[in-house]
C-alpha cells in the first residue's frame, strides 16, 4: 500500500466504474464492426467515419431542437438511423458486387470511403468543431464514495448491459441471427438451402452501421464533435475486435471491457503514463493468444 | 481533326494558366502571405487573425496605403500540416512575390517557416503559434512573434497562482510539446516566486483526448490544493465539459491558460464551468477602454461575431507591418526589419511594443475567473488582474542563454 498511498478501494471503484462507462461506447462501436468483418468479411475502415457522421448527425437533430432534452432523445432514435440509410446505400450499391473480392481490396475500398466521408463531413459541416451539451437530466454528477460519478457516465453504463443483451438476443435467438451466424462459416451452403444470403449480407451491413451511429450518438454530448474523432476511435476500436477475436461479438465485449478498464486503472497508478497502458493489454493479448482471446470467425 | 481540337483545347488551357498567374499589381502594392490552418478545428482560432488582419489592411488602403502602396494580402491553407504548409510558404515567395510571411498556429510549421524565412531574408510575423523556441532558442532577424509564447504563460501564471494560497499542486495536460512547454514554464516561474510549493504529481493525456473523467477522479484522489492544466487549443473545451460534469470546479481550483477566452467558453455556452482560473492576451469586454470599444464594434459590425484573442494578434500585425514601412520610409525588408524592432503601436490592449532584441511583442495578460453574467450567453472572466508585458517577458539574459545552445 506504500507504492500508491491515495489507491484507496473507493476510488479504485469510482475509477472501474468510470473506465466500463468508457467501454460502453467502444463495445457498440467496435460489435458494429465485428459483425461486419465476421459475418460479410469486410474489414470496415470506414466504421470510424459512420461513427464521426452519427455524432455530428446528433448534434445537427439536437440543435434544430435547440439543444433540449427532447433534442437529444429525438437525435439518439434518428441519428443512427441516418447511419444506418447510408449504410443501406453503401452495401446496395458498392459493397454487394464485391463480396468475391480478396480482403485487400476491400481494405482499399473501404479506406477510400473514409477519405470520401471526410471530405463529406467538412462540406456539410465545415471545418470547425461542434460541442454539444448533455441533456438536463443527466447534467452533473453523483457522489459515489466521496468521489463525483457524471450522470451521463451512469447512463452509459446502463445502456452497455442493454446492447450487449439485444445482440445476445439478435444473433441466438433470431432467425436473422442463425442465418448469419451460418452464413458467416459457410455462405455458399447458406445460400444452396436456398436463403436469400444478399438480403442477409445487407441486413448484417446495416445493422453493424447502425451501431456505429449510435456510439456517435452517444459520444457526442462528452466531447468535441470534429474531424478527426474517425481516425481515432477506429484504431481502438480495431484493435479491440483483434484482442476479443475477429468477428466475435462477445471479443469485442470483452476487448472493450479490457481496453476501458486498463485506461481508467493505468491513469490512476501512473497518471505520467495513462496513455500507454491499453496498448501494453493489447501487446501482452497478442503475444500469448495471437488470434484473440475468444474464438475468431475467420 | 481529333487532334486539333486537342492541341487547341490544350494552348487555351497554358493560356490561361499563364495570363492568371501573371501578377498585374506587382510592382504597386505591398503583398504579405498568410500560411494558416484553415481547415480543421484549428481554423476557429486563425480565422479571427486573418479577418482582423483583413480588417485592418481595408482602413490602411483606404487611408491611401503604405508609402503610396496599396496593401494585399494572399491566403494558403496549410490543414495543420508542416510538409504542406512549409511548400505553401515556397510558393508564396516563388511565385506571387510576397514582402512579408504571416502564420501560422501550428509551432512545428512556424519554426520550419523561421528557418526559410532566415534562408529567403524575408520578414515572418508569427501569429499564433505559442512555442517559446520562436523567438528564444530559434529566434533570429527574420522572425518575428506577434502573441504570447509558452514562457510568457508559464510566467504570467506564476505569478497570479503566487499570489493564491495553495501550495499542493498537481500538473496535468497535454502530452506534447505545448503541454509541457507551457506546465514547465508554470513551475519554474512558481517555485520561484514561492518557495513553499509542492508537487504532488503530474498526468499527461494524449492530444485530442475524448474523455477526461477517469484523469480527473484520479487527481480528486490525490487531494491537491489546486492543478495546473496545460492544455491548448481544442482540448480545453472537453476539459471544461468534463470539468463541469464532475463538479471538478467546485471542489478543486484548477488554471488553465485561454480557459477565460471566448474561443473556449463559446462552444460551451452556459454549461462551462465557473470559477476557473484562467489567462488570455485579450477580452473583447476588457479593458473598457473607447479604443477596445471602437475595435470590436467595427469587428462586430464587419463579421457578425464578437472578436476573440486571434483578432488583436491579427490587428497589431497589420499596425506594425504599416508603421514599421511608413518608418523605414521605403519598401525594403533590412530597412523595414530595423524599423520593427523597438516599434510600438496602438491596440485595442493599449500601446504594445516589438521587443528589439529578440522580436517578441510585449503584451499584458489578463487573469481572471470564468463567471455567468447577466443576459450572456457565454461565461466571461470576472477579478481580471491585469500582469503587465515587463512582467510576462522572458529576461534579456534568458533569450541569450537560450540562443547560445
Amino acid at each position: 500500500m506504500e507504492l500508491f498511498p491515495n489507491l484507496t478501494f473507493s476510488v479504485l471503484c469510482i475509477q472501474i466504474l468510470v473506465g466500463l462507462s468508457k467501454a460502453t461506447i467502444l463495445f457498440i462501436v467496435a460489435s458494429g464492426l465485428t459483425l461486419i468483418l465476421g459475418v460479410l468479411r469486410i474489414p470496415n475502415l470506414a466504421h470510424g467515419s459512420l461513427y464521426m457522421i452519427g455524432a455530428f448527425t446528433t448534434y445537427s437533430i439536437a440543435t434544430a431542437f435547440s439543444q433540449s432534452s427532447l433534442g437529444f432523445w429525438v437525435a439518439l432514435l434518428v441519428a443512427p438511423l441516418v447511419v444506418a440509410l447510408i449504410g443501406l446505400i453503401m452495401e446496395q450499391g458498392l459493397f454487394r458486387f464485391l463480396y468475391k473480392r480478396d480482403h485487400l481490396m476491400m481494405l482499399l475500398f473501404t479506406f477510400s470511403f473514409t477519405l470520401v466521408f471526410g471530405d463529406l463531413v467538412k462540406m456539410i459541416w465545415g471545418s470547425d468543431y461542434r460541442s454539444l451539451t448533455v441533456p438536463e437530466i443527466f447534467q452533473g454528477s453523483y457522489a459515489l464514495l466521496g468521489f463525483p460519478f457524471p450522470r451521463y457516465n451512469l447512463f452509459l453504463l446502463l445502456l452497455g448491459p442493454l446492447f450487449a443483451a439485444g445482440l445476445w438476443f439478435l444473433t441466438n435467438r433470431t432467425r436473422l441471427g442463425k442465418i448469419s451466424r451460418a452464413a458467416a462459416v459457410d455462405r455458399e451452403m447458406v445460400g444452396a438451402v436456398g436463403i436469400n444470403v444478399n438480403l442477409v449480407y445487407a441486413a448484417v451491413f446495416v445493422l453493424g452501421c447502425y451501431l456505429a451511429g449510435v456510439g456517435g450518438a452517444l459520444v457526442a454530448p462528452t466531447q468535441n464533435i470534429s474531424q478527426g474523432m474517425d481516425h481515432s476511435i477506429i484504431i481502438e476500436i480495431f484493435l479491440i475486435v483483434i484482442i476479443g477475436g475477429l468477428g466475435n461479438v462477445w471479443g469485442a465485449l470483452l476487448g472493450a471491457v479490457i481496453f476501458g478498464l486498463t485506461d481508467a486503472i493505468g491513469i490512476l497508478v501512473a497518471p505520467q503514463f495513462g496513455i500507454i497502458f491499453p496498448y501494453l493489454a493489447v501487446i501482452s493479448v497478442l503475444l500469448f493468444r495471437p488470434k484473440g482471446l475468444l474464438k475468431s470467425i475467420w | 481533326m481529333k487532334t486539333t481540337l486537342k492541341l487547341f483545347c490544350l494552348t487555351a488551357i497554358a493560356a490561361g494558366v499563364l495570363l492568371g498567374t501573371t501578377s498585374v499589381f506587382a510592382a504597386e502594392t505591398i503583398k504579405v502571405g498568410i500560411v494558416d490552418t484553415y481547415s480543421g478545428p484549428a481554423s476557429t482560432y486563425t480565422n479571427d487573425v486573418r479577418d482582423a488582419f483583413a480588417l485592418a489592411v481595408g482602413k490602411i488602403n483606404a487611408a491611401g496605403g503604405i508609402l503610396g502602396q496599396q496593401v494585399e494580402y494572399v491566403t494558403r491553407d496549410s490543414k495543420f500540416k508542416v510538409d504542406l504548409g512549409l511548400s505553401a510558404a515556397k510558393e508564396l515567395v516563388m511565385r506571387e512575390d510576397v514582402d512579408i510571411l504571416m502564420g501560422t498556429i501550428n509551432s512545428a510549421l512556424a519554426l520550419a517557416l523561421s528557418d526559410f524565412a532566415k534562408q529567403e531574408k524575408i520578414p515572418f510575423l508569427a501569429t499564433f503559434a505559442k512555442s517559446a523556441k520562436i523567438t528564444g532558442e530559434k529566434g533570429h532577424r527574420y522572425v518575428f512573434s506577434m502573441n504570447e509564447n509558452t514562457a510568457m504563460i508559464g510566467k504570467a501564471a506564476a505569478t497570479g497562482l503566487a499570489k493564491l494560497p495553495y501550495t499542493n499542486y498537481w500538473i496535468a495536460g497535454d502530452d506534447y510539446e505545448y503541454g509541457h512547454a507551457v506546465a514547465e514554464g508554470v513551475w519554474e516561474n512558481l517555485k520561484q516566486l514561492k518557495p513553499g510549493v509542492k508537487l504532488l504529481g503530474q498526468s499527461w493525456w494524449k492530444v485530442g483526448e475524448p474523455d477526461f473523467t477517469p484523469y480527473i477522479t484520479a487527481m480528486l484522489a490525490e487531494k491537491p490544493d489546486a492543478v495546473i492544466i496545460a492544455t491548448g487549443g481544442r482540448d480545453c473545451v472537453p476539459f471544461l465539459k468534463a470539468a463541469q460534469a464532475t463538479g471538478f470546479n467546485k471542489r478543486v481550483p484548477f488554471y488553465m491558460h485561454t480557459a477565460t477566452e471566448i474561443s473556449t467558453l463559446k462552444p460551451l455556452g452556459l454549461s462551462a464551468p465557473e470559477g476557473v482560473i484562467g489567462t488570455a492576451n485579450y477580452h473583447s469586454y476588457y479593458p473598457d477602454t473607447a479604443e477596445n470599444r471602437a475595435f470590436v464594434a467595427e469587428f462586430e459590425k464587419a463579421y457578425g461575431r464578437t472578436p476573440a484573442v486571434g483578432a488583436l494578434y491579427g490587428y497589431i500585425t497589420a499596425q506594425f507591418i504599416s508603421q514599421a514601412y511608413a518608418k523605414a520610409g521605403e519598401v525594403d525588408t533590412e530597412k523595414f526589419i530595423d524599423a520593427l524592432e523597438g516599434l510600438s503601436v496602438d491596440s485595442p490592449v493599449g500601446r504594445v511594443t516589438m521587443r528589439a532584441e529578440d522580436h517578441q511583442v510585449m503584451l499584458p495578460m489578463f487573469m481572471g475567473v470564468t463567471t455567468k453574467k447577466e443576459g450572456q450567453e457565454v461565461l466571461v472572466a470576472k477579478d481580471i488582474v491585469t500582469i503587465s508585458a515587463e512582467d510576462v517577458m522572458p529576461s534579456l539574459d534568458e533569450i541569450r542563454k537560450a540562443r547560445k545552445k
